[in-house]
């Protein structure tokens, strides 16, 4: 591993598949919201059977469709995560610097990003706390 | 969303389409196999309306009747006897069948024997007889309970597909509204829709009054055409009405079962909404109205 922040780059602290809210985009949403809660984190990533990311659900979108949906929660609850999820989404490289994850995480206002590699399959996720960690640890 | 196609039957019987621009298929019969020769009556005459009309018809009727208000009512002849009778009917007249089944044992010998195996709606949640039904290798005939909502219905689908089973019809029978009444909520087929699968409306039965009678259940006939009317207009892709040539001595459901003498003006008008839905499906699209909330 690095030792400097201007040489670490998004491998060096993202969050490995096992570690973040990872699924299928029939799993319902029900299961979904346990998941992120599991894994404390604001951020679902939906993939396909080759693992290829293909949508995103967050707390604000949760949050969002809530005020837009006149739906019962029993029927939400039943619904697929993919019916809910943003397909257009950004991306970060694991070989992008760290600073400059940084500067992207902030620009967006996000707290978190996918990470994936040249076939758009899911390496993991950088959130910016582990982020600030490296960068106070160094 | 237009939801795929299943075939039901086919080699030594009838083909029957159902879902997506298919023509509407009904399932339909005496509820109850009630003896070899009124199964054939029903079969020829039920036969020769649909044959008139060019609607596409599987023979329904079932070999026992697990559901009953009483344990004194008419159970049925027997999977033995019933089966056999289905496959006599099945190869004697080239006709598709479909049958019931209460017991996750009896699934298999079923499905040897049917084109198409029912979930009674009671059963709809039970893991084990929807494997069963599964696993048959046949289209499933799915009804939703009388106590669920559409949306859950997914929880019944996805144990089916667990089997390597994606040819399944969901149908509406009703949904309990309070003790001993049913009512219809039209919601159901868009949103059982949602599941890639073609709906059915279950007619005869959501005009039930359940075991309204103290030991018997009650039904409200008279409202069976302006039912499938509008279920036809909402987009079914098939019809399913239990029929009787003499419903007050039929052994199973003799309250709700539609006279044999009014099937022809109810499927007539049901295949002319059914045309009707397709035509404005084509002129005017999908039903994509607010769905983003």
């Amino acid at each position: 591993m690095s030792t400097s922040t201007d040489k670490m780059t998004v491998r060096d602290i993202l969050l490995s598949p096992d570690d973040i809210p990872v699924m299928p985009p029939r799993t319902i949403l029900k299961s979904a919201l346990e998941m992120m809660s599991a894994k404390r984190l604001g951020l679902a990533c939906i993939v396909d059977d080759t693992g290829r990311l293909i949508g995103i659900f967050t707390d604000g979108d949760l949050r969002r469709m809530l005020l837009r949906t006149q739906k019962p929660l029993s029927a939400i609850f039943a619904d697929d995560i993919i019916t809910h999820a943003r397909r257009e989404f950004t991306t970060i490289a694991a070989e992008t610097p760290i600073a400059d994850a940084l500067r992207l995480l902030e620009a967006r206002e996000i707290f978190d990003l996918p990470v994936v590699d040249d076939q758009g399959k899911l390496q993991g996720l950088i959130h910016l706390h582990p982020a600030l960690r490296a960068l106070l640890n160094t | 969303m237009v939801p795929k196609i299943i075939t039901v039957g086919g080699g030594p019987v009838r083909e029957v389409r159902i879902g997506g621009t298919e023509p509407l298929a009904f399932l339909g019969g005496p509820c109850a196999i009630e003896s070899r020769s009124h199964a054939r009556q029903m079969a020829e005459r039920i036969g020769e309306i649909c044959d008139r009309l060019d609607i596409p018809w599987i023979y329904k009727s079932c070999y026992d009747k697990d559901c009953r208000s009483s344990a004194a009512s008419f159970h049925g002849v027997g999977m033995d006897e019933g089966l056999g009778i289905l496959g006599e009917i099945r190869s004697d007249y080239s006709l598709p069948v479909v049958c019931d089944f209460s017991d996750a044992a009896w699934a298999k010998p079923t499905g040897d024997v049917v084109d198409m195996i029912q979930v009674p709606a009671y059963l709809c949640r039970q893991t084990h007889v929807l494997k069963a039904a599964g696993k048959t290798g046949k289209p499933v005939h799915l009804k939703k309970g009388q106590f669920m909502s559409p949306w859950n219905m997914k929880n019944s689908v996805r144990k089916i597909e667990a089997t390597g089973n994606h040819q399944i019809l969901l149908t509406d029978r009703g949904t309990f509204f309070g003790y001993n009444m049913l009512i219809n909520d039209y919601r159901n087929f868009p949103i059982m829709m949602e599941n890639g699968y073609p709906v059915c409306f279950d007619a005869t039965h959501s005009v039930q009054l359940p075991t309204s009678m103290g030991d018997v259940s009650g039904g409200q006939r008279e409202f069976i055409p302006y039912l499938t009317r509008a279920a036809a207009g909402c987009g079914i892709n098939a019809l399913f009405m239990e029929v009787h040539d003499d419903p007050s001595a039929a052994l199973s459901d003799a309250n709700t079962v539609l006279d044999i003498k009014y099937l022809e003006v109810v499927l007539a008008q049901s295949k002319a909404m059914h045309m009707l839905r397709l035509e404005l499906l084509e002129k005017w699209g999908e039903d994509r109205v607010h769905l983003d909330g």
